[in-house]
């Protein structure tokens, strides 16, 4: 077989979204994003969660991955400490990563991996047709619990790096987001944690109130990302005028954790030659304390 | 001096013994262990074998610990039955060990706090002094006491004082001038002690040559190297007894391989770190133990049905819920056997001793990613944290199959790849992100060849027959037990675990008593294979011997083979290991009247 016939792998699929879906938006922005940057495929995994968001690593062609329910960011960081030279983004939903996967969420901000992590936020369950997630509003079919706010959370972890929130229904912001948070991982600069306002047309349509209540905070020349005690401070005063705070919101520097727990990042582990032969003398030294 | 009194003035005689068993117990976090480990190192340099265990319970500071250590001029692989010599540091463990404390014991006891009420038999030698007191008073250190008893121990078993100061030497050089001057200046107190008390050898044990070519070590730090020397080089876990001494070894040594050891969150967390690690190419394994298995049961299914290669270390302790952390017990056989929804493939290797751990860690590493599912090594705390004088381990002996992984080249050889091709034998090549041509969709849902998700039914049934196919390719590979003893006799012993040494000496006793038995060692659990309807067939009764109450290995074989006639049950649960003895007295009092002829 001559070397130009490349070996045929799977197509990606089309979205089985509903019609006017927000993920819609979420991918085509990713997939802009990682055609502008010229991302080499082959070196890039997306790790999908379960929830109809979790559908996404389907439609790319790139390495795909279905994790478990909620499971997407200890899988993530994973692959990461293996091979440090993928590009790993992890994309799921608010019930998946806010719910389920609430601890890993936490301590995953506490590590600063350098991975991206996209949660495709509508306010509910999607795939398990419309209850209430924890970022659903009071009231929305019938929930009495306060919703939770990421953003906040995020900031409130002081060795987190990148934090910011896009909305499906402004492209141009959201082209540009994804962007930051792939270069910010791709730099080896950490975590970069993108929050996404993603309707969920059939069980929660907020399209036309996130039009509306959506600030670009970055359109403020005075908004200074890196600063993020006034940071905290202007996302919960936007919070609490009823508007969400959207944008690159915060920047920040902390080490790694592929930095932190590697000895070698630039040789990872994934791609090392394991044969013993050449190790014998380095394993008799591992037996040497127990004569 | 006031300070010390022995029982009687009349000179000792001498007992000789190849087979030594001494305990030493106080309150845990007084390092009682540090006596034991002296004392085994100690013996180890004339020639001993040793096997030692610990009795602790899980908070640090504060009730009942102690340690046994037995010593042999063979290789042993149990406690035993009875004890020569305790180092009792307060009452209790003179109470604690009373029971097993044989005719010709010896007994140092520490009398700082109260003089000693506990009435032994009149033969037990008993030497008494302030071991603590006397400590705080010279080294302004009580924990001391340790080194203190311990010259006082060596005395009594007339090993040479030098013997005592390479011990010292040996355990605190590490640790720097003052803690190995101290520990020196204690032993010298204790030799003084040891004079005045006039303690005379009353036991002696062999002296030979150290044995070449053996190592002290526990199954959990066997399972640690054995990752290592296989290629493992990314672990997940959390903290819990007795599987943590996995964790803390590889976090010391894994970084010299350029591997990395990581505490997760919890056990969720660290065996989807594992996943993610393995499908990115590393070799990789989690340990923990029931409690931490439980949390791992989601991601071992993932591990199943999205064929993801990955060991699984699962040391069992005392269940259920949090049950007794520190306690032995063997349980958990219907937990990784059958855990988890759904039908999936899945292994089980069961390794017997420490020599065994190594080597088995190596071939359940190879096992998953040849046969591309999760494999478990099934251990229990008695293996797991025992510590054993075994042959060094042969790393010539290490062989690495990474199965069917295609590199770029072996793609350019092929039209179309699909991460879940069907084969004959069910496994479908795999590849690693990065690989130009490789690209994968890898899911724990239904799923087609390509791993797009897929609820047909023509596939479904058949890629359900694909991965358990599996299995059954396997088989070939699983490691095979041991049978020990008499070809021919019809009473066997079926088995697996830290129940081999027991099991070795309860039938040495039974031949004495004419009882002609032998014994299948299980080293696979998942899938039983033909070697256990071969020895169920030359037998006519086989005791199943395991640490539980309702017999999980007993059940497991008569689900796969029947023989419900020639099986009975030896159980053992109340936390401790078998010894010899137990096994010995429930063959005799369950042995059919025949004979078992
Ligand atoms: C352990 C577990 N519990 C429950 C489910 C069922 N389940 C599937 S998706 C989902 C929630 C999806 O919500 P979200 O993550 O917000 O994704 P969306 O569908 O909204 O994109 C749930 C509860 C599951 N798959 N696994
Ligand atoms: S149910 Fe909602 S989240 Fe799911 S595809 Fe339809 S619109 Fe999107
Ligand atoms: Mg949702």
């Amino acid at each position: 077989m001559g070397v130009s016939e490349v070996p045929k792998v799977f197509t990606p699929q089309t979205p089985i979204w509903c019609p006017g879906c927000g993920d819609f938006g979420v991918l085509a922005a990713l997939k802009k994003a990682l055609n502008d940057l010229e991302i080499p495929p082959h070196e890039t995994i997306l790790v999908g969660g379960i929830g109809c968001s979790g559908h996404i690593h389907n439609d790319l062609l790139v390495y795909g991955y279905h994790s478990l329910h909620g499971r997407l960011l200890p899988t993530a960081i994973g692959i990461k400490l293996a091979n440090p030279r993928l590009t790993v983004i992890a994309a799921g939903g608010d019930g998946d990563g806010y719910a389920i996967g609430g601890n890993h969420f936490l301590h995953a901000l506490r590590r600063n991996p350098s991975i991206v992590y996209l949660v495709m936020n509508n306010g509910t369950y999607g795939l398990t047709k419309g209850q209430p997630s924890p970022t659903a509003q009071i009231g929305f079919e019938g929930t009495k619990e306060i919703p939770f706010e990421p953003i906040l959370t995020a900031l409130s972890i002081r060795s987190t790096t990148f934090v910011a929130r896009g909305f499906s229904g402004n492209q141009v912001q959201l082209q540009f987001v994804i962007k930051e948070a792939i270069q910010h991982a791709n730099a080896g600069k950490g975590f970069a944690f993108l929050d996404v306002l993603s309707p969920c047309v059939t069980y929660n349509d907020t399209y036309a109130e996130w039009r509306k209540s959506t600030v670009d905070m970055n359109a403020d020349k005075s908004f200074d990302p890196t600063n993020r005690a006034l940071v905290f401070e202007r996302v919960l005063n936007t919070l609490q005028e009823g508007k969400i705070p959207t944008g690159l919101l915060y920047k920040g520097e902390s080490p790694s954790f592929e930095s932190m727990q590697l000895k070698d990042p630039a040789s990872p582990i994934a791609t090392q030659d394991l044969t013993p032969a050449g190790k014998i003398e380095e394993f008799k030294k591992l037996i040497a304390r127990y004569r | 001096m006031s300070s010390t009194q022995t029982t009687e003035v009349s000179e000792p005689r001498v007992v000789h013994l190849e087979d030594l068993k001494v305990m030493v117990g106080g309150q845990g976090g007084d390092g009682t262990l540090t006596v034991i480990n002296l004392l085994s190192h100690a013996l180890k340099q004339i020639g001993a074998y040793t096997y030692d265990t610990r009795n602790v319970l899980s908070r640090i500071r504060g009730g009942h610990a102690d340690g046994v250590l037995r010593a042999s001029v063979r290789p042993i692989l149990s406690i035993g039955d009875g004890l020569d010599v305790l180092v009792a540091f307060d009452e209790e463990a003179v109470e604690v060990a009373r029971e097993q404390l044989l005719d010709h014991a010896v007994v140092i006891y520490d009398n700082s706090h109260s003089q000693l009420k506990t009435v032994l038999k009149p033969t037990v030698k008993v030497y008494s002094a302030k071991f603590s007191e006397i400590a705080g008073l010279e080294l302004k250190k009580t924990l001391l006491k340790n080194t203190v008893s311990f010259a006082v121990l060596c005395r009594a078993l007339g090993l040479a004082d030098q013997l005592a100061e390479e011990a010292i030497n040996w355990r605190y050089a590490r640790r720097g001038g003052d803690v190995l001057q101290s520990n020196l200046q204690a032993l010298k107190i204790g030799f003084r002690l040891a004079d005045q008390l006039g303690v005379k050898p009353s036991i002696s044990f062999p002296k030979t040559e150290p044995k070449q070519g053996l190592i002290q070590i526990t199954g959990d730090e066997a399972v640690g190297m054995g990752f290592i020397a296989g290629g493992g080089r990314f672990y997940a876990g959390y903290p819990i007894t007795p599987a943590s001494e996995i964790l803390e070894y590889l976090q010391a040594n894994l970084p010299k391989f350029n591997g990395v050891a990581l505490q997760a969150e919890d056990e969720i967390s660290a065996i989807n770190m594992a996943l993610g690690a393995s499908l990115a190419g590393a070799r990789a394994m989690v340990a923990t133990s029931g409690p931490g298995q439980d949390l791992m049961t989601e991601g071992l299914g993932q591990a199943g049905m999205a064929e993801i290669p990955l060991v699984i270390v699962e040391v069992q302790r005392a269940g259920p819920s949090t049950g007794m952390p520190t306690k032995h017990e063997q349980s958990d056989v219907n937990h990784v056997v059958f855990a988890g929804h759904g039908d999936f493939p899945r292994l089980v290797v069961a390794p017997a001793d420490a020599s065994d751990c190594f080597y088995l860690t190596v071939d359940a590493l190879n096992l998953a990613e040849k046969y591309q599912l999760p494999v478990f090594i099934l251990m229990d705390q008695a293996l797991g944290q025992n510590t054993q004088t075994v042959p060094e381990f042969d790393f010539s002996r290490v062989n690495i199959d990474r199965g069917k992984l295609l590199t770029q080249a072996d793609l350019n050889r092929i039209s179309v790849y699909k991460r879940y091709e069907f084969t004959e034998d069910g496994v479908s090549p795999r590849t690693i992100p990065g690989t130009p041509d490789g690209f994968f969709q890898v899911t724990g849902n239904e799923h087609n060849e390509w791993g797009f998700v897929s609820v047909d039914r023509t596939n479904r049934a058949k890629i359900m027959r694909k991965r358990m196919l599996k299995v059954e390719a396997a088989k070939k590979d699983m490691p095979r037990g041991h049978v020990y003893g008499d070809q021919d006799a019809r009473v066997g012993f079926i088995s697996y675990g830290s129940n081999l040494g027991p099991i070795l000496e309860a039938m040495e006793q039974l031949g004495k008593q004419g009882v002609k038995t032998k014994f299948l060692l299980l080293r696979s659990i998942y899938p039983l294979l033909e070697e256990v309807q071969e020895f169920l067939e030359s037998v006519n009764t086989a005791f199943v011997v395991e640490s539980n109450l309702t017999g999980q290995l007993a059940g497991l074989i008569r689900r796969e083979y029947g023989y419900a006639d020639k099986i009975v049950r030896i159980n053992k649960y109340d936390g401790s290991v078998f010894r010899p003895s137990d096994i010995v007295s429930q063959t005799l009092s369950q042995l059919p009247r025949n004979g078992g002829e």
